[in-house]
């Protein structure tokens, strides 16, 4: 399968869950978009040697996934897309860094290894609480929660006529590929000169395209403005939600919870 | 070339953010104000052109590898530098959304990257001035190559300033740069021989949709004023990073501190080993997160030294208990997980 | 109501590229006829839809609806009062959601919300297609595609109705619904078209254009029949005519 049709389906199925319903699902986007972007701060300014409070937000992950009936695996094997880069880079840390920080029995772990393995759990942790973001509220109202918290209306229109597009211009280069590819036999064909007539193609009629909407806009009584239907109603359970997530992460940011819980286990 | 949200600390992720969210804002504004309104559907759709030429392929001769291209320039020289950064930007959030390139936080970056060093400065700079008005196929070609390899050596040249100030990396920042940049010169020549070759194609057949051969006015008013902006720009990076550098002690302390402290690198410059003293002096005095925290892992300087000249057992002991404890708990959160969803699916049926 | 009709006098386009694709047309559409509009590739049809709506404006000549002529200054009447469908739903339907884009219109129109919830309602209703209300536009099938497309026209609450190529890429099932569904509207009706079999059935007039010009115009039964005239346009004569020619014999 191709790039084009890889993605066009993973577009299809997150499209597909985010249209479920649950009581993650119901909550007022905006309220989603707040928890997120505190999720993300939070995490994100935790410094690197304190693993083990990273950790703990996999908790935001987990427990949002399960609220909304949507397997954490689906999450998770999403989310290792952003390990490559992150591996590049971090994976100097363990030989720059060699300072011994704990022993594990009788191996040392260097401090290199622990802030190596915080930066592939801050990846995985930020590209999962954006995927739940989406994957809980779908793009539509997404967008929707962000006009009416004062995002300008022409960037969230534009972002929604991308997303609106993408489908159909995904399968217009499918189309184009496969054209391409019934023509060239094993790697012919695919330099970079018939791939520019192919993107200039593409061009103009996205250019055609964007003429034909422009039509069918203004035979509707365009007039340079587009307008929603309908606004989002804040409920009770929105700061609830809002509020329990946000305390739970600011906990985790400024104590050292992991110790303490491991203690009391301890005590047991 | 996406930076990551793994890579990059709250403060940088915050300045760049605000840098490239005002120039999109600023962007809009002038869009607006260009009261086209021809641009609603042209530039959604071009976006969504962006996204899917993205993923189209093509072999890079000699090495049987495949390229593809950003789109930054091609994008400027269809629509206009402001309409092309709008339009980039909207295609960096989807992808940041939905296929985890890159991160949410890490967007300012990305942008600022991508879009706006490539529709805002290397387009109005470079390939404006180079090709010219309606210029031949071959002073176009030229602008477009030399265009994107400024883009991408800039946005190269970002990224690892902005991993090396989020101090996330041991990697000494020379050594990074000297791996990130001659990788974007060759990427960079790729992306503008493809740019080129589409808008020679697009000045063939339909010379009409390219912008650089429209008799724009102002649009030479535009790039002083892009100057300016950029100008702004490089006082604010200047004055917040200054001043992030000096006061925050995870950030570049951390990775000078390295630097100073390898027992290899000792012939450092005396004045980075002064800074770094200065700073740890100062952290010395300071009651930052890793004092008042205590024994979980958050380590000054001075705890570090601690570590590692002798190894006390109550703090190896606790930080490996830390973790553990993280593990423990996590485990029972996924399975309180499970149990709910199950219980949640049985509701729904 | 008989002042919704539709009237070309003489309309002359020429487009900025030189080539002039309506050379003169003439016609009149009075009030509730269904009227179809045939011709091969490039004889005028979709410029001469343009038109109608304000979208192009005539070189020479003058278009008027009901006694409003096409100008600019008479846009938003005539917006209102004329509805178009164009010939590829994925162009017309650009919001994310059905909803939405049945409600593009009306919102335009400046209806209060309650007026426009309940237009979206109906014209769903009238094409069938209520349960779609909250769908995703992309993933919707062609025949849905269609029918969206007119309920987002029927919303406006259209006087004349202009569908360009309703049937193309629709499966045979979905066509039969959408003929079904047109020969329900009391609208003045004009219907672009290479399917000549849905023009035999739901349309008693025709006009046959011809490189820019009205080649004919009259009772349809009659035109489509007439093989030569058909041929001389790049057309031919519908199966429906054929078989019904066999069942008189």
């Amino acid at each position: 399968m191709s790039k084009l049709e890889k993605a066009y389906n993973e577009l299809d199925k997150m499209e597909l869950v985010s249209s479920e319903n649950s009581s993650v699902h119901a909550l007022d986007p905006r309220s989603k978009i707040l928890v997120t972007s505190v999720y993300l701060c939070l995490m994100l300014s935790l410094p690197l040697v304190r693993l083990s409070e990273l950790l703990l937000f996999f908790v935001f992950p987990i427990l949002t996934a399960a609220m909304a009936g949507i397997p954490y695996g689906f999450l998770f094997k999403r989310s290792l897309v952003v390990l490559p880069f992150a591996l590049l880079i971090g994976v100097f840390n363990p030989i720059f860094d060699r300072e011994t920080l704990f022993y594990v029995g009788s191996v040392p772990v260097s401090k290199g290894w622990v802030t190596f393995s915080s930066i592939l759990v801050r990846g995985l942790l930020s590209v999962q609480g954006a995927l739940l973001l989406i994957l809980t509220s779908g793009f539509y109202n997404v967008c929707k929660g962000m006009e009416q918290m004062k995002v300008p209306a022409l960037f969230t229109n534009q972002l929604l006529f991308v997303y609106r597009y993408v489908f159909v211009l995904i399968q217009e280069s499918i189309r184009l590929s496969w054209a391409r590819d019934s023509r060239s036999f094993g790697k012919k064909g695919h330099g970079v000169k018939v791939w520019s007539m192919m993107i200039g193609q593409l061009l103009i009629r996205t250019f055609e395209r964007a003429n034909r909407i422009h039509l069918s806009m203004k035979s509707r009584g365009f007039q340079g403005s587009l307008r929603m239907l309908g606004h989002f109603e804040w409920h009770r359970s929105d700061s609830l939600f809002l509020f329990c997530w946000c305390t739970f992460f600011l906990v985790i940011r400024i104590f050292p919870v992991s110790e303490s819980l491991l203690a009391s286990f301890r005590w047991f | 070339m996406h930076m990551s949200d793994a890579l990059v600390s709250s403060p940088v992720a915050a300045v760049m953010g605000v840098v490239s969210v005002s120039l999109l804002v600023l962007s809009l504004h002038k869009i607006k104000k260009a009261n086209n309104e021809n641009v609603v559907p042209l530039m959604g759709v071009m976006g969504a052109f962006v996204f899917a030429a993205q993923m189209l392929n093509f072999t890079i001769p000699g090495t049987g590898s495949s390229g593809h291209i950003v789109g930054g320039i091609l994008l400027s020289a269809m629509l206009g530098p402001w309409a092309a950064y709008v339009t980039l930007a909207s295609v960096l959030v989807i992808q940041a959304l939905f296929f985890a390139d890159g991160g949410l936080l890490a967007l300012g970056c990305n942008l600022f990257n991508m879009g706006v060093l490539s529709c805002l400065v290397a387009y109005p700079l470079a390939y404006r001035p180079l090709a010219g008005e309606g210029g031949s196929s071959f002073r176009l070609s030229l602008a477009a190559v030399l265009a994107c390899l400024l883009g991408l050596e800039m946005g190269a040249f970002m990224v690892t300033a902005e991993t090396e100030m989020s101090g996330v990396t041991a990697l000494p920042f020379g050594s990074f740069l000297l791996f990130m940049m001659p990788i974007h010169v060759l990427i960079g020549i790729m992306e503008g021989v493809a740019t080129a070759a589409v808008l020679v194609f697009m000045r063939r057949y339909k010379p009409d949709l390219l912008d650089s051969c429209k008799p724009v006015s102002g649009q030479h008013k535009v790039s002083k004023k892009v100057l300016l902006v950029i100008a702004g720009v490089a006082l604010l990076f200047g004055g917040v990073f200054s001043w992030y550098a000096s006061s925050d002690p995870d950030g570049l302390e951390w990775s000078i501190a390295k630097i100073v402290k390898d027992g290899e690198v000792s012939s450092e410059p005396e004045m980075v080993k002064n800074m770094a003293d200065r700073i740890q002096r100062n952290t010395a005095f300071l009651p930052d997160y890793g004092f008042a925290v205590g024994e979980n892992g958050g380590l000054t300087e001075e705890e570090m030294e601690a570590t590692s000249s002798s190894l006390s057992d109550s703090k190896t002991g606790t930080s490996v208990a830390g973790i553990t404890g993280g593990v423990i708990v996590l485990l029972l959160v996924y399975l309180i997980g499970l149990l709910f969803r199950n219980r949640m699916r049985d509701k729904s049926v | 109501m008989s002042h919704h009709y539709v009237s070309f006098d003489n309309v002359r386009y020429r487009y900025p590229s030189g080539s002039e694709a309506l050379k003169g047309v003439s016609f009149l559409i009075t009030h509730g006829e269904k009227v179809g509009l045939v011709g091969s590739n490039g004889a005028g049809k979709s410029t001469l839809i343009l038109h109608v709506n304000g979208l192009l404006y005539p070189t020479s000549g003058t278009v008027n609806i009901g006694d409003v002529p096409v100008e600019k200054s008479t846009l938003s009447i005539i917006r209102q009062k004329v509805g178009v469908v164009f010939q590829n739903a994925d162009d017309q339907l650009f919001m994310p959601t059905v909803e939405e884009d049945v409600a593009f219109g009306p919102i335009n129109m400046g209806l209060p919300m309650s007026e426009v919830k309940r237009r979206v309602e109906d014209s769903l209703v009238a094409v069938g297609a209520e349960h779609l209300r909250k769908s995703t536009t992309y993933r919707l099938s062609g025949g849905q595609k269609r029918s969206v497309a007119i309920a987002t026209v029927l919303a406006m609450g259209p006087e004349v109705l202009v569908l360009d190529e309703p049937s193309s890429n629709l499966d045979p099932h979905a066509r039969r619904l959408l003929i079904r569904q047109m020969e329900g509207f009391s609208h003045t009706c004009i219907v672009a078209s290479h399917d000549l079999d849905m023009i035999w059935e739901l349309c008693p007039r025709t006009i046959v254009m011809k490189n820019g010009v009205v080649a004919a115009d009259g009772p349809t039964k009659l035109l489509l029949n007439d093989i030569p005239l058909m041929e001389s346009c790049g057309l031919e004569q519908p199966n429906l005519a054929k078989i019904e020619m066999l069942m008189k014999c």
